[in-house]
């Protein structure tokens, strides 16, 4: 309870002067002669105890009396926890919105675009807001908007789904971290969300105590399914499937699948189309705390005709048939057709090596040349050099001193413990096994591998150092599957340089990164794959992870309407004081009266 | 037309003049209006017959004989002009009291009463006696029929100051001494004194054939409780002293009043002794009325 007038609270120090009255006036009283002194003594006797109830009702009575003035003059505002009491005013609030426009939003729900009723929510918050209230609106880019209500209504009524996910623990903390921050009484976050269960995976929000978080209810599973990643590699496409199933038990159909490359938004003249069929597995297990049904995964290969295809750029799209999210039914990717690296092997360089390069140039992967040279240290030669070890550890001065000599900082110190091989970069040689290796040390930056977590694999500029020959006798690598791609890479890529494709959220896209007339990399844009499960989160795990119970309101949308800033919801209570007053007023009158 | 003032505010007819001319104005205008005593043949015996004489009372005309013989005999009745009539004042401290100023106090009123009472009994030849007393006899005038009787009578109460404490059944036990032959016993108090004690003696002189007359005096201030929101009531006849909200108490101390004179009243019917209520704004003439 708060007072709009809080002074006037001083004046229950008037409550005391009836009791100070009644001591006062018992202490002097005027003494008067009465012969009938005896009449009076008797009818005392008789009526003692009933004066002194009367005595103290009428001090009880007259206190209450003054206190409930008090109060009343106080102007006192008391809460309104009734269900349904959406109207009446309510204490200035701060309050965030937060309207996830993310793709998932843009889901069919029983009929409707589900964003178009988290939007309407979040109209109907931002309406109920007064001049007193500080309101904020953040969406699925997590930028916090202030303004005007109006203006804040505007930019509601213009927000389409974005392609950005929005990680909700995350949103629902800043947000209450904000109101928190705040002076208003009332603090609380209006989250308006399809509550995905992936989207409040990511621990717990602290939220401080006082701000109440009201969120829409979660609904129920959609089945979904979506395109999470395609990748292009060794003249095929990798197509990965994320989604959601309904819940209902029933099998997950086959998905068929199409790729286009080229055509009207292609780089290149002509459209190349293949297709695949891919059958998604349920992953009950993958998201946790989802409702009813959960996320099933699948993935589909499909082949290129990589031998048509010129060397350069190259930009496609997987494409779904469309189902309740569209969003997801789309993904653009993009890779560089190379031409074969022109390959030499010194004869320091290994019989490994040498294998290596003649499965690769039989699968024209590589070719003849000097471009790229693989050396055992026995002198760097050429642009692009691969460099291993010398056995010898009495060479290994002269090899730093001809890494110095073209300006690698990096040299090979003190063998090292063995180890495994860890790069997340280059899949096929993680996990092997390292028996003998060299540290490298001077450098600090393109680490491609680790063992022990010290520099395996580094490359400085066109140098790609090793610190284990590619032999047996030093790492099982070149016995492992992996060996071939491994040289592959090396020579095709990462002694060229050339950037991954990297991947990013917003809109589906591809950007390409150029230094000077050449394409060094790309970028697709797309939605983030956990969009594409509609699985929504259990109440209880909402609930745990957006503040905990004591916080956190999970709430039908009349149920919402109706809670909305009850936290802060005052009445003014001076009129129910001042009838209190009244009929003590009225008590008084009457045992008073009573009592003449 | 001339005012009666047996009729009148006692407190304006006091302010007429002394005990005297009060008396003898409330007698005059009490007499003139009853058409004969109110206080004949108390305490006679009849003894004889007589013949009839132009002036005789035809009240004491014997009807059964003149029926049966057709002649006139009056009823002749020992003393008949000799009722022997004492009045006991009470003089205490609490009499001299009273609840505003512009009332009598209870022992003026007191005063008055007695010498109009006792101007009407000398009037019609009765003797007439008088007794103050508070916590002892104050006064004593023995009853007499003799010119100059009233006029000691008015002087002893005049003589009489104001006491302090009130011992009535001490002074009465003495009076039932005094009153050695049987007449009227007329007690003019405001009684606040032990009513067992009291009753005992008026009990006594009741058996020793006197009528016995109580006159209960109170103040309309003792009837109805006032007085400031809190006050502390003292008794002017002891130290005793209570604080009281009059308004509170009123209701309370009123019916206490009532329940008081109820019992008075009650024990002296049943003792056969005449009791009356008076408040000292009543007209004199009302006082003496309670007695016809």
């Amino acid at each position: 309870m708060s007072f709009i007038h809080p002074l006037a609270l001083l004046g229950l120090a008037a409550a005391a002067i009836p009791a100070l009255l009644h001591l006062l006036q018992r202490r002097i009283p005027p003494e008067l002669d009465f012969p009938a002194v005896r009449y009076l003594s008797a009818a005392e006797r008789e009526s003692a105890r009933r004066l002194k109830l009367r005595h103290l009702l009428l001090l009880i009575l007259r206190t209450a009396l003054i206190v409930a003035i008090v109060f009343a003059a106080a102007r006192p505002l008391v809460s309104l926890r009734k269900a349904g009491a959406s109207g009446g005013a309510h204490e200035p609030t701060a309050v965030v919105v937060i309207l996830d426009n993310s793709p998932s939003s843009s889901a069919v729900v029983d009929g409707g675009v589900m964003l178009d009723r988290l939007r309407a929510a979040a109209q109907s918050s931002v309406r109920h807001t007064t001049s007193a209230d500080r309101v904020w609106l953040m969406l699925c880019d997590g930028v916090l908007r202030g303004g005007t209500r109006e203006a804040l209504l505007a930019t509601i009524d213009s927000t389409r789904a974005g392609w950005q996910r929005l990680d909700l623990v995350q949103a629902v903390e800043r947000a209450a971290r904000l109101v928190n921050a705040q002076p208003s009484p009332g603090r609380e976050v209006h989250l308006l969300s399809d509550l995905q269960a992936t989207a409040v995976a990511s621990g717990r929000a602290d939220v401080p105590r006082g701000v109440r978080v009201l969120a829409l209810a979660p609904g129920h599973a959609v089945a979904n399914r979506g395109i999470a990643a395609v990748t292009v590699s060794e003249g095929a496409a990798v197509i990965e499937l994320s989604g959601s199933t309904a819940g209902d038990g029933s099998t997950p159909q086959p998905v068929p699948v199409t790729i286009r490359i080229g055509g009207g938004g292609g780089r290149r003249g002509g459209e190349i189309m293949a297709r695949g069929l891919a059958t998604p597995g349920s992953d009950r297990a993958g998201t946790g705390g989802g409702v009813g049904g959960g996320a099933s995964r699948a993935t589909v290969t499909v082949s290129l005709p990589a031998q048509s295809l010129a060397p350069g750029w190259w930009v496609g799209e997987a494409a779904l048939e469309p189902d309740e999210l569209r969003a997801d039914d789309r993904r653009p990717f993009a890779w560089r057709v190379s031409p074969p690296a022109r390959v030499m092997a010194t004869a320091g360089a290994g019989a490994f090596v040498a294998a290596a390069l003649d499965v690769l140039r039989d699968g024209r992967r590589v070719s003849d040349g000097r471009d790229v040279v693989i050396s055992g240290a026995d002198g760097p030669s050429g642009n692009r050099a691969i460099i291993q070890p010398p056995a010898d550890p009495a060479l290994i001065g002269q090899a730093n001193r001809a890494l110095a000599a073209r300006g690698v900082p990096w040299r090979w110190n003190q063998l090292g413990t063995p180890g495994v091989v860890a790069s997340p970069e280059l899949a096929f040689i993680d996990g092997a096994a390292v028996a003998r290796r060299y540290r490298l040390e001077g450098g600090s930056e393109d680490v491609l591998a680790t063992v022990n977590g010290e520099p395996w694999l580094v490359r400085s500029g066109s140098v790609v150092l090793l610190g284990s020959r590619l032999d047996t006798a030093w790492t099982a690598l070149p016995a492992a599957p992996g060996f071939v791609p491994f040289v592959d890479a090396l020579v095709n890529r990462i002694v060229v340089g050339e950037t991954q494709v990297a991947t990013h959220e917003g809109a589906p896209r591809v950007e390409f990164q150029t230094r000077g007339a050449d394409t060094i990399g790309a970028t697709v844009f797309g939605p983030d794959a956990r969009e594409s499960d509609l699985t929504p989160a259990t109440a209880s795990r909402a609930i745990a992870a957006l503040g905990g119970g004591d916080r956190v309101a999970l709430l039908s949308a009349d149920r919402f309407a109706a809670e909305r800033f009850s936290g802060a919801r005052r009445v003014d209570a001076s009129w129910m004081l001042l009838v209190l007053a009244l009929l003590l007023a009225a008590a008084e009158l009457g045992v008073a009266t009573r009592t003449r | 037309m001339a005012q009666r003032l047996d009729l009148l505010d006692p407190a304006e007819v006091a302010r007429l003049g002394g005990i005297e001319i009060v008396a003898e104005g409330v007698v005059e205008g009490f007499l003139a209006g009853v058409h004969r005593s109110p206080f004949r043949g108390f305490s006679v015996e009849f003894t004889e017959h007589r013949a009839y004489q132009p002036g005789d009372e035809l009240r004491y005309l014997d009807w059964r004989i003149l029926g049966r013989s057709d002649r006139l005999f009056v009823k002749q009745f020992e003393e008949e002009t000799n009722l022997r009539s004492m009045i006991l004042v009470d003089a205490s401290r609490s009499m001299a009291w009273h609840g505003t100023p512009e009332r009598l106090t209870k022992r003026a009123y007191a005063d008055r009463l007695a010498a109009a009472l006792a101007l009407i009994l000398l009037r019609q030849r009765d003797a007439t006696g008088l007794v103050t007393f508070d916590e002892q006899v104050r006064q004593v005038i023995p009853a007499r029929v003799k010119a100059g009787q009233w006029t000691r009578i008015v002087r002893g109460l005049l003589d009489t100051p104001d006491g302090q404490g009130t011992a009535a059944h001490a002074a009465l036990q003495r009076l039932t001494a005094l009153l050695t032959r049987r007449g009227m016993v007329v007690l003019i108090s405001d009684l606040l004194f032990d009513r067992d004690l009291v009753l005992a003696a008026l009990r006594y002189l009741r058996h020793r054939g006197h009528q016995v007359i109580v006159f209960h005096l109170m103040d309309p201030a003792e009837v109805q409780l006032t007085g400031p929101p809190e006050v502390r009531f003292r008794d002017p006849e002891s130290t005793v002293s209570v604080v009281v909200r009059p308004r509170e108490l009123a209701r309370a101390y009123a019916d206490t009043v009532r329940r008081e004179i109820a019992a008075w009243r009650k024990a002296c019917r049943r003792h056969g002794i005449a009791y009356h209520h008076v408040q000292t704004d009543m007209p004199f003439g009302m006082a003496l009325r309670l007695l016809s």
